[in-house]
């Protein structure tokens, strides 16, 4: 009897749990909001990862795409609509960004405006593309997007290749003549190595001396910081996200390295170097498109954003910002909701002002530019170094 | 000794007489009951979306039926049954986009191969027992994701995407409706081909290894070589699931293949009932439908996906539906004689007398 | 050289002191519990939450208020696993034993989206950090709270193996091990052995929590999870059930790796660890220091 009692409690205590956790309803149903209604919400899709070890990222990029969206409704919206966000956990897993993709074309979503493991976006594009639906990615940078050829994806981050040669132009104006390159195995970290790498193979005047990569997720690297000090290169540059970054950086000088190191844009964020340790962290130079923190008319953004969600921003926040404000200017531009228009209106658009600059899309539907310029660790901050002009 | 009931080995003849509903479960015509929900589940809801939860769904349910020819039937503990989801995956596509091949014709290299991968993860293993297994399969599922994620040949990272789709006479059948239904026609072949493989003498092989090798062993079964079989078949299960896979996706990636996949799909033939193939089938489309069906809960949704299993083993310890419809009911004192008698080996390593 | 087997032994006592819960849970219970590595990320929150109440710490008491929260989250964690073992555990006591499993892997989830929904996903910076001074020992630079830390370690396998093989709790803990029906019939209250082992297996990851969180700097809520494999892996190398078989195990893995980083790059490294693991266990069916398993008869 007593058994019986307590697996009741349990149960009870279970859903409560379960219900107060969710104000959801309509599970599977997937009827969502016909996209020919034209006085409902305009719902833009913003898959980014919600579980898994690169949750944080995803939502710095949900709060930086909100922030546009609340902007925007409170200027009255798009073509008398308001915009609503569909934020679905991508977990930056191929089969669960599948899942999301078909979610949220059954949602009646009628822009994709997120997306941040590139390995997780790629078979997204067919579904959407089949879908007519334009899709603005926010951060996935990866070349392997612009090589699937799908004419609806458009990207707005610089690709992998672009921040390698933006990496390599630093090294050899910084006069360093040897190099080590860590990745963590995925996608984009990887892409910017290889990318360096066969740079830097082209050119001849720095040597690569290590190229390896870590498993993202642990805490103990002093297995490849052994690596490191024992090829003893001018330059460590670190692709990876900025938890690994900072561990790294931290035992590299604890075990006594004292060359130069460079990180990708994917270590930008403060807490590499609250995890590195100031006094470690001071001189990190990192490849990235420029921060909120170093963009002179970003000030007022940054408190903005800082008040609304009580967090600064972190990486790739911009980036998800700009992708909705671009997503209203390209619905405004072609007064449809409709895919192909849009899609043609994403084509022709002109002179619209990202964080980066002047928006100019290749033929291949990347970035002209992809505006990297390298930053440099001053007083525990990060500050622009050089914006290889 | 004395409790040995076994549905195959001991068919009715021990134990309590059956009441008409559990003559209900067993009954043959239910397999077919469930390919007719299956058939008419897209007349309820057709969105892409559920299209695409439905076959994932029904792509996890071959995976599971073939893992529970290795764990289920033969009681090999398998953590890295998804290495075989990958081999047979990664042939697939790899052949189909260099070669510009349907993916049908594919099959037989997928056969090959799959085979040579279960001898290969097979072989090392027959001497290990239990959970000692546990690990090497884990191992080998490392192996092979991170070998595919460092190689050139499966595309590194990113995988390998772009695979050319299913086409049958120059019909596309990539389009989400007739995709579901070859889907879930290919996959009720097989699963009715695993309950087949269960009656038939490998399986009672199978089944008699996992009661006690070495009694089994005792009685004239090569007990390596039943193993082996379990392996191989399982291997092909997981290789033809792959293959549907890499038709679903167009895409192959060695985030799909991570441990915790493998763990999951263990889960869903722990809680269908291990060795029961009508049980797996219904914890498969369990534990695949209710991660999307907890989409909505967002930033909770993982949480209430592990308060949901806790909850749910804890009011059906032996899972949704066991190998034998009344189980009876035993207390921790009996514990150790049930297993020795009743789950064999693979549960009991432990020395005893020593 | 010296270098990389010190960096090994360092990593491998982590893994040596998770291992050990694994293990003991598994000897008893026979169930791999797969939420272990969680409560080493648990343990790492509360010890950020205690010295978080604590303000500021003065350079000189660090120390010793890291062993105070040391203790605290020990005693913590011990009570959420056996919190853990009564609602998610106990209940399944009858069923078979991969049934337990699902619990298992239910409860891992729950801690760590649990945690995630309370401090968020973003990584948390330990507000004590121990420094990296040292010594130059035989060609390795080894600094001090290394040391420490490994003393600490050490001091708690000891301890550990003292109490398993010298009180009562232990003699009952390990006549459990070898049959558990025996053990209820000679007067050995099962229930409460098996608690008490939850307990002090959880208490030790909580402390390797502490303590990873003080010279790492980093927690965030899926830490427990790759270490938790590793964990796994050490105490079936060692021999899954046999305590001084985890220590084993744990320090054998970490020098594995080091080296299997150093000769094939990181990428291959576990592919390295994998590889000696599935060797020596084909050698050695039942791990290094692995009960030979008795041939049914």
């Amino acid at each position: 009897m007593n058994k019986i009692g307590y697996k009741v409690v349990l149960a009870t205590i279970a859903t409560a749990a379960v219900l107060a956790t969710s104000g959801c309803s309509g599970v599977l149903s997937g009827g969502g909001s016909d996209p020919t209604n034209d006085t409902g919400p305009i719902m833009l899709a913003d898959i980014v990862p919600i579980s898994g070890s690169l949750a944080p990222s995803g939502l710095t990029m949900k709060n930086g795409a909100q922030m546009a969206v609340d902007e925007i409704n409170a200027k009255g919206g798009v073509l008398n609509r308001k915009l609503k966000l569909d934020v679905l956990d991508g977990a930056c897993d191929p089969q669960q960004a599948v899942s999301a993709a078909n979610k949220a074309i059954s949602n009646g979503d009628v822009m994709s405006v997120g997306n941040y493991c590139s390995g997780a976006a790629l078979p997204t594009l067919p579904i959407f593309n089949k879908a007519h639906i334009p899709m603005i990615l926010a951060a996935a940078d990866s070349q392997v997007l612009p090589d699937a050829k799908s004419p609806n994806a458009f990207l707005i981050n610089g690709t992998g290749v672009q921040q390698a040669e933006s990496a390599v132009k630093f090294m050899k104006k910084e006069g360093v003549k040897s190099v080590a390159l860590v990745d963590d195995n995925t996608q984009f970290s990887k892409d910017i190595t290889t990318g360096t790498a066969k740079d830097l193979e082209k050119d001849g005047s720095v040597k690569v001396l290590l190229n390896t990569s870590i498993t993202a997720g642990e805490s103990d690297y002093s297995s490849i910081v052994h690596s490191i000090v024992s090829a003893n290169p001018d330059m460590l540059y670190f692709t990876a996200y900025y938890q690994e970054g900072g561990l790294i950086i931290n035992q590299l000088r604890a075990a006594g390295f004292t060359g130069k190191i460079m990180v990708g844009d994917g270590s930008v964020d403060p807490a590499l170097i609250k995890i590195a340790g100031v006094a470690n962290a001071e001189g990190v130079f990192a490849t990235s498109p420029p921060t909120p923190d170093t963009l002179p008319n970003a000030k007022n953004w940054v408190a903005n954003y800082t008040k609304k969600f009580n967090i600064a921003p972190g990486p790739f926040s911009t980036q998800a910002y700009d992708a909705v404000r671009l997503a209203a200017q390209v619905i405004t531009n072609a007064k449809t909701t409709d895919g192909p228009a849009v899609i043609k209106a994403l084509k022709t658009i002109k002179g619209f002002q990202l964080f980066t600059g002047t928006l100019e899309f290749t033929p291949e539907q990347t970035l002209k530019s992809g505006g990297y310029v390298i930053l440099v660790v001053k007083d525990g901050e990060f500050t622009l170094k050089d914006s290889l002009k | 000794m004395t409790d040995n009931t076994d549905t195959t080995m001991a068919p009715r003849l021990i134990g309590k007489p059956q009441s008409k509903l559990s003559r209900l479960f067993e009954s043959r015509k239910l397999g077919w009951v469930a390919f007719g929900i299956a058939i008419l589940t897209p007349f309820i809801i057709a969105t892409p979306y559920s299209l695409n939860v439905m076959t994932n769904a029904a792509i996890f349910v071959m995976l599971a039926s073939g893992l529970n020819i290795v764990v289920g039937y033969c009681g090999l503990l398998d953590l890295g049954y998804m290495a075989f989801m990958a081999v047979g995956a990664y042939t697939a596509g790899i052949l189909a986009k260099s070669f510009e091949l349907p993916l049908i014709f594919t099959i037989p290299a997928v056969v090959v191969m799959t085979v040579l991968a279960g001898l290969i993860i097979g072989a090392p293993t027959l001497r290990l027992r239990s959970d000692y297994l546990a690990i090497v399969t884990l191992g080998f599922g490392e192996i092979i994701r991170i070998t595919a994620n460092n190689l050139d040949i499966t595309g590194g990272t990113s995988g390998i995407f772009g695979i050319p789709g299913l086409e049958i006479f120059g019909v596309d059948l990539q389009q989400p409706v007739p995709f579901y239904y070859i889907s879930v026609v290919v996959v009720s072949l097989f699963v009715l081909a695993a309950a087949r493989l269960g009656k038939s003498r490998i399986g009672r092989a199978w089944r008699f290894v996992r009661e006690d090798e070495d009694a089994a062993e005792a009685m004239g079964i090569h007990t390596y070589q039943a193993k082996l079989m379990a392996y191989i078949f399982g291997a092909v299960w997981g290789g033809m699931a792959g293959v549907l896979f890499a038709a679903h996706l167009s895409a192959v990636s060695p985030q799909t293949f991570v441990f915790l996949n493998s763990a999951l799909l263990l889960m869903a033939v722990v809680l269908g009932g291990m060795g029961n193939i009508r049980g797996v089938v219904l914890g498969a489309i369990a534990i695949s439908v209710l991660p999307e069906l907890l989409r909505d809960f967002a930033d909770y949704r993982y949480l209430a996906f592990g308060i949901v299993l806790v909850v749910v083993m804890v009011f059906r310890p032996q899972g949704f539906w066991p190998i034998r419809a009344s189980e009876p009911e035993r207390g921790i004192t009996d514990q150790k004689s049930r297993r020795a008698t009743r789950k064999g080996n693979v549960h009991d390593w432990h020395p005893r007398g020593s | 050289m010296s270098q990389l087997i010190w960096n090994g032994l360092f990593v491998g006592s982590f893994y040596a002191l998770i291992a050990i819960g694994y293990t003991m849970v598994y000897g008893i219970i026979k169930l791999l519990n797969f939420a272990h590595g969680d409560i080493y990320m648990l343990g790492a929150f509360i010890g950020f939450v205690a010295l978080g109440s604590f303000g500021s710490i003065p350079g000189s008491m660090s120390l010793i208020v890291l062993l105070i929260v040391m203790l605290l989250s020990m005693v913590l964690t011990g009570f959420a696993g056996v919190l853990i073992e009564r609602v998610a555990y106990r209940p399944l006591r009858s069923a078979p034993r991969l049934a337990v499993l699902i619990t298992a892997v239910g409860v891992s989830f729950s801690l760590e989206y649990g945690v995630s929904a309370i401090f968020g996903p973003n990584p948390r910076v330990f507000p004590v950090r121990l420094s990296n001074d040292g010594a130059n020992l035989l060609g390795a630079h080894v600094s001090y709270s290394q040391l420490m830390l490994m003393l600490i370690a050490i001091l708690l396998m000891i301890g550990l193996n003292a109490f398993v093989q010298g009180t009562s709790t232990g003699r009952a803990m390990r006549s459990i091990a070898l049959d558990t029906k025996a053990s209820l019939l000679m007067g050995i209250n099962v229930d409460s052995v098996i608690t008490r082992t939850f307990f002090i297996g959880s208490a030790l990851a909580g402390a390797a929590g502490v303590m990873a969180g003080a010279y790492y700097g980093n927690i965030n809520f899926l830490m427990g999870f790759i270490i938790g494999l590793k964990a796994f892996t050490a105490a079936v190398i060692g021999g899954i059930g046999n305590i001084r078989g985890a220590m084993l195990g744990g320090l054998l893995l970490g020098l594995l790796e080091a080296f299997g980083s150093e000769w094939f790059g990181g990428q291959w490294r576990d592919v390295f660890s994998f590889s000696v693991l599935i060797l020596i266990l084909t050698l050695r069916p039942t791990g290094i220091l692995g009960g030979r398993v008795t041939e049914r008869v």
